[in-house]
């Protein structure tokens, strides 16, 4: 132990060589040279964090302008919507939509529109019902059915396109 | 809360520390000049972080890393050093201030000790730090710290003991 006090007394007389005195020079010019550099960058922080202010408020405005506008186009679209139910409220499709609407009433979808369209009417003849007498005349109608429902709060809209056939019998009476 | 900052006078601040830490860069680099240039971007970074002059173990740490780096970065040129440096033996430029032949051998014999022992000695006898800072700068225990500054005090004493 005695031997590794000693061995540190002689380490301790040993003096480490000096830095040579362009160093001091040096040091104080970087240190100069990074003083200029951090204070312009002290200096410019308020102008920066207006700029990102009127960067935030410019996001904002923006934003908010894309979403009047999405709205305002919504808008048109449930206008748009009713314009279409009223205009297709024909006689012919006038008891389909009141059906649509009975069928719809607990959604929130509201018929916007149902047409139906008679693409062939076949005359089949006559024949007789067997608990009259009376003859009837037996037409086959082939219609190409649409109905058409929307959502107002989503703009969503939905579309169903079908064929149908319909086999109608008309009383014939004689004259 | 005495900090590089607020003290005005740097140099006689570098001046008390600058020895011991051109020494210590000394265990990394060859020359003197490398050395110098370690130290002054280690003690500019720490001035310009506005660390507390107290905090030395991170002043240490800064130079340990700069040094490392340096070598990364040039380490071809640190290999050519290192095979000039072995080739012209002579030409190598001492790390202390001689005053005989005794200091002399005690300094060769610093120059065989393994790195990690010589850089806590280094720490511990010419920069004056505590276990517990050189703990902090070589990301080590303060008992590992100390191990390694008892094996080279050993090592030392061994080599320089008379046959």
């Amino acid at each position: 132990m005695n031997d590794l006090s000693q061995i540190e007394k002689e380490l301790r007389k040993l003096r480490p060589a000096r830095p040579s005195p362009i160093l001091f020079e040096r040091i104080e010019e970087a240190m100069i040279d990074s003083r200029a550099v951090a204070s312009p960058a002290r200096q410019p922080r308020k102008p920066s964090g207006l700029r990102y202010n009127w960067l935030s408020l410019g996001f904002g405005l923006a934003a908010a302008a894309v979403l009047v506008l999405f709205a305002a186009v919504k808008m048109e679209r449930q206008e748009t919507g009713k314009e279409i139910a009223q205009t297709s409220r024909e006689p012919e499709a006038a008891p389909l939509l009141n059906r649509a609407q009975k069928s719809t009433s607990t959604d929130k979808f509201v018929p916007a529109g149902a047409t139906r369209l008679v693409y062939n009417t076949r005359d089949e003849g006559l024949q007789f019902a067997s608990s009259s007498g009376q003859p009837l005349r037996r037409m086959r109608y082939q219609t190409h059915e649409t109905w058409q429902w929307r959502n107002p709060t989503t703009g969503a809209s939905l579309r169903v396109s079908y064929p149908s056939e319909e086999v109608v019998l008309i009383p014939v009476s004689g004259q | 809360m005495q900090n590089l900052v607020s003290h005005e006078d740097w140099k006689s601040c570098f001046s008390e520390v600058a020895p011991g830490l051109l020494l210590f860069a000394r265990q990394w680099v060859q020359s003197a000049a490398d050395a110098e240039d370690v130290v002054q971007e280690a003690f500019v970074k720490f001035w310009r972080r506005n660390h507390k002059i107290e905090n030395r173990a991170l002043l240490y740490a800064a130079v340990r890393s700069i040094a490392l780096d340096f070598i990364r970065r040039d380490s071809r040129r640190a290999r050519r050093e290192a095979t000039a440096v072995r080739d012209t033996d002579d030409f190598s430029e001492p790390q202390f201030e001689f005053e005989d032949d005794t200091q002399r051998a005690l300094a060769e014999a610093i120059d065989f000790l393994p790195c990690e022992q010589r850089e806590v000695l280094v720490m511990k006898i010419w920069n004056e730090l505590t276990f517990a800072e050189i703990a902090g700068a070589l990301g080590i225990s303060q008992n590992t710290a100390a191990s390694r500054y008892r094996y080279a005090l050993a090592a030392l004493r061994n080599t320089l003991q008379p046959q």
